[in-house]
């Protein structure tokens, strides 16, 4: 079928050289996410000359022009006094590997898996010496038939997924040779706003405790095996308003109903499913939220660098699986998550900042919400949404991942893309699942079908 | 406080006596022909009309001698305008500017040197300091074949990277001076380190579709210097072809040359060697003397290959790997400086004014016979010429260059900030400097300028230019987007 010939690899750097002696570090929300990449695949159609190979010289040239803005994704990694990563800014550029597919396109995500699409994204695991080890990956597969991949893979330590597809979309701005729309603000978290410091303020605990936690039950890396797969659920409009509907409670008229937002009502959906295939009768699974908090924090959308903070849900009381009561107590912790909340929790991990950062998140069920990414607003031909985009955050392991997305806009302003990581037996339950199957999901890339 | 007027006072007279002296002695024709002219005026002036015009009748002239004496006056003049060597004009010129995308900054080099020579930690710790002490700077650029980990320099990119330099720089030189490729007459192309089949010349012949009857010439193996020597063949040529046009192109393709070994001596190379190329336009016919830049005074050739030392010091050989590189001799900078002194020896007469020369002479006469310690004395220079352009082969020719011929920072600015902005990019570096000088509008009319280059042989060519009209700063050409940067100051060592 479609084969992938990679043709070279090369380094990118910028047309402006940088000013030297500048350095980056990290803050605590960095550190956390020193363990885990991000992998994303943006699959768009052929623009321009149809000729094997300009496609990828006018994007190189493109990225070249935009990584003059990008000083960070540009440097290397190197410790500080304390022991702690920081980039200097040493104008060393990006890595950029150049493939060839048979097909086209279309082809391609026919018959797309997991397996499959990483092969789009090229990623490299920090060398001996990080110092020369790049931090960014790109990776350009142009199909012959029409069509072309562009994957992007970074170290999570320098960047989330909101902040990886900002970088995007930049590039993807240079490319039609207009101004980036929110150009990157490096900068620091912000500290805590004076006016709301009172004497007595209690901690909230609940979000401490959740990190506390995770970071000493983690598992190590190198216990878990890998035999996790990956689906893309695509649910447009109707279906996602179904679900919403499905979740209004019918019970207490006293209690003023908040109405849910499609990603409460997929996380609560998800949740119940996913539990139910690993076999959980009474009861949840462990489950954590996973929200930007630029808003939160008053950043501007610009802001680069991790500013994705997790709460667990609580699933206490809740026996039966029921969607409105579980997307009722998601509701409740997405709410905690306030100002506050966040800075008390930035600044305990201030305190309790420890050399080593083991992986993070791996003892509950992640279900990351990428809203603010807004995916299919990044546009590389001028006037056409890409054709589909994956996001994965490795490496999966432990109990299972769910990132939910906004669909590109022929599936409705309430359309969602759901990708859901599990090991490979639970994902094959989860699509014969009744409540799945109910409302119908269109099945963008299915489970690796085993040739004979 | 007094201590130091009287020596200050002493710099200045002494300044005034050589400049007295200098004037003296060059200007010695007209201050010996006044007094005489003004002793024969004064002389007739005595004389009075009629003993003048008793004199005249005195001098009996006969038809035949004074036809006689015409004859042999046009005779002599028509034998001096036609042995007169013809006048080479540079019309213009025109520099090739890379592509930013093929831009290497320090980081990328020592991080591609490390991922390409894993095994060799030591040959990458050698290339950094090469690097640190090379005067390169952020920008210069290398073919896109040698991006690639590992590069890939395959003949299909070295063909691929002499079409995209020689093409652009002709493309430019064509829109500046309106050329037809029609009217080509001669054309020289140098390249030393790539040879291919068919050969470059005819690469360019096929893509401009030159006349048949061009006479084209391809030269290799020659090293930096072949860019002057490809100037001076062009001068003999158009001594002997009439009212013709000469383009030259000097260029280096690094991309077959990248040397992926691990002997130090042949990484040094890699360190320096850039991706550049120029065009030239000369030409014979008068009508071009009106918007010529410039005009060709003098090419001296210096070739020390006769000494065994000498040629073995740029050589290109097999490593134990059976990997080809160019190895460069630890007494370089001996022998460039012994070819230097042979080359101005030659070019001092030629240049220097009379009373540079007469110094000499006497500083000469003086060693041999009264005492043999005396100084020999380094004639200035400076005084025969404005501009200088010296072969940006590296930090250390350029510094040893100024040490030697006493020039100071301003002289050998252009040759300094080539070599940062663009590396050594070997022939057609003395373009980029000469183009430096012009951007920044320092060159004027009746400016002289002398170019030196060095190459593997061991050879030291130098070529003078007299500046034909004052030039504008141009608004095009490849520094177009830097010179307000420049100059730059450039770091003993930078920190990598």
């Amino acid at each position: 079928m479609a084969e992938i010939t990679y043709i070279c690899k090369r380094t990118v750097v910028s047309t402006k050289p940088t000013q030297p002696g500048k350095y980056h570090s990290f803050s605590v929300l960095d550190h956390l996410m020193e363990k885990n990449h991000i992998r994303i695949v943006y699959y768009c159609k052929s623009w321009g000359e149809k000729e094997a190979g300009e496609i990828t010289v006018s994007l190189r040239e493109s990225i070249s022009e935009m990584l003059t803005h990008f000083p960070k994704v540009t440097g290397r990694l190197i410790r500080n006094e304390k022991g702690n990563w920081m980039i200097k800014c040493n104008d060393a550029g990006v890595r950029m590997v150049e493939a060839r597919a048979k097909g086209s396109v279309e082809d391609w995500l026919k018959i797309v898996d997991r397996e499959k699409e990483l092969k789009l994204v090229y990623w490299e695991d920090m060398i001996h010496k990080p110092y020369f080890w790049s931090t960014f990956y790109v990776q350009i597969t142009e199909f012959e038939e029409g069509g072309v991949a562009i994957g992007l893979s970074c170290f999570h330590l320098l960047a989330d997924p909101i902040c990886a597809t900002m970088f995007l979309k930049a590039w993807a701005d240079k490319t039609l040779g207009q101004k980036m729309v929110s150009p990157p603000f490096f900068h620091p978290l912000p500290p805590r706003r004076p006016i709301n410091k009172t004497s007595n303020h209690k901690p909230y605990a609940d979000l401490i405790n959740h990190y506390k936690f995770s970071i000493e039950n983690s598992i190590p890396l190198l216990d878990a095996n890998h035999t996790h797969t990956t689906i893309t659920l695509s649910f447009s409009d109707h279906m996602v308003q179904a679900c919403m509907d499905m979740v209004q409670p019918t019970s207490a008229p006293n209690k003023p109903n908040r109405p849910s937002s499609p990603f409460e009502a997929l996380a609560g959906l998800l949740w119940i499913c996913i539990s139910k295939v690993k076999g959980l009768r009474n009861g949840l699974v462990n489950m954590s939220l996973c929200l930007d908090q630029r808003k939160v924090l008053g950043l501007d959308k610009g802001f680069f660098g991790n500013c994705m903070v997790c709460n667990k849900v609580h699933s206490n009381g809740l026996e039966e699986h029921n969607l409105s009561q579980a997307t009722k107590v998601i509701g409740e912790a997405l709410e905690k998550m306030d100002n506050e909340g966040i800075m008390d929790l930035i600044e305990w991990l201030k305190h309790n900042d420890s050399y080593s950062h083991p992986l993070m998140n791996n003892c509950d069920l992640i279900c990351a919400s990428l809203e603010t990414a807004e995916p299919y607003s990044v546009d590389f031909v001028g006037g056409f949404e890409p054709i589909r985009v994956s996001y994965y955050v490795e490496p999966t392991i432990g109990i299972g991942q769910v990132l939910i997305f906004r669909a590109p806009s022929y599936d409705g302003p309430l359309g969602r893309v759901v990708m859901v990581t599990l090991p490979k037996d639970e994902i094959v339950k989860l699509c014969e699942d009744e409540l799945i199957l109910h409302l119908s999901p269109r099945i963008l890339m299915g489970v690796a079908r085993n040739h004979a | 406080m007094p201590p130091i007027l009287p020596d200050f006072s002493n710099s200045v007279k002494l300044k005034y006596v050589k400049l007295g002296y200098q004037y003296l002695v060059n200007h010695i024709l007209t201050l010996t022909l006044i007094p005489i002219m003004a002793a024969i005026f004064i002389e007739v002036l005595r004389m009075g009309p009629d003993e003048i015009s008793n004199l005249w009748k005195s001098l009996h002239f006969d038809l035949v001698q004074i036809l006689c004496s015409a004859f042999l006056i046009i005779f002599i003049a028509t034998v001096y305008f036609m042995s007169k060597p013809r006048t080479i004009f540079l019309v213009d010129y025109a520099c090739f500017k890379p592509p930013i995308t093929c831009r290497v900054p320090f980081a990328t080099f020592m991080e591609h040197s490390r991922l390409n020579l894993k095994n060799n930690p030591k040959s990458v710790e050698f290339q950094m300091r090469i690097l640190e002490r090379s005067g390169l700077g952020e920008e210069t650029c290398l073919p896109p074949a040698i991006h690639y980990i590992p590069p890939k320099p395959t003949m299909e990119a070295a063909r691929g990277e002499a079409e995209l330099v020689i093409f652009s720089a002709m493309d430019s030189l064509f829109e500046k001076t309106g050329l037809n490729p029609k009217d080509i007459d001669i054309l020289i192309v140098n390249c030393s380190l790539f040879s291919p089949t068919p050969s470059l010349s005819a690469m360019v012949i096929n893509k401009y579709k030159l006349r048949s009857n061009i006479k084209s010439f391809n030269l290799s193996g020659m090293g930096c210097s072949a860019g002057l020597i490809s100037i001076d063949l062009a001068r003999d040529l158009l001594q002997v072809h009439p009212n013709s046009n000469a383009v030259i192109v000097s260029t280096e393709i690094i991309t077959p040359n990248y040397y992926q070994g691990n002997e130090r001596a042949m990484l040094l190379p890699n360190c320096l060697f850039r991706m550049g190329g120029a065009a030239i336009l000369l030409s014979n016919r008068r009508s071009e003397s009106r918007r010529a830049k410039y005009r060709l005074v003098h090419v001296v050739r210096t070739h020390k290959g006769a000494d065994d030392k000498a040629y073995r010091c740029v050589y290109e050989e097999e490593d134990k790997e059976s990997k080809v590189g160019i190895s460069l001799s630890k007494d370089l900078m001996a022998i460039a400086g012994e070819a230097l002194k042979s080359n101005i020896t030659t070019i001092g007469p030629l240049v220097l004014p009379a009373s540079e020369q007469l110094l000499f002479l006497l500083t000469l006469i003086g060693r041999k016979i009264f005492n043999p310690k005396w100084k020999p004395y380094i004639p200035d220079f400076k005084q025969a010429f404005e501009h200088f352009c010296i072969h940006a082969g590296g930090r250390a020719v350029i510094d040893e260059l100024q040490k030697n011929l006493q020039l100071s920072s301003e002289h050998v600015e252009a040759s300094r900030m080539a070599l940062h902005r663009f590396g050594n990019t070997s022939s057609s570096s003395l373009w980029y400097e000469l183009s430096y000088i012009e951007a920044k509008g320092r060159m004027k009319r009746g400016d002289r300028v002398w170019q030196i280059a060095f190459g593997s042989g061991f050879k030291c060519n130098s070529a003078v230019w007299k500046c034909n009209q004052s030039i504008k700063a141009p608004t095009d050409g490849p520094w177009a987007d830097c010179i307000d940067r420049y100059p730059v100051h450039i770091p003993e060592i930078v920190k990598l």
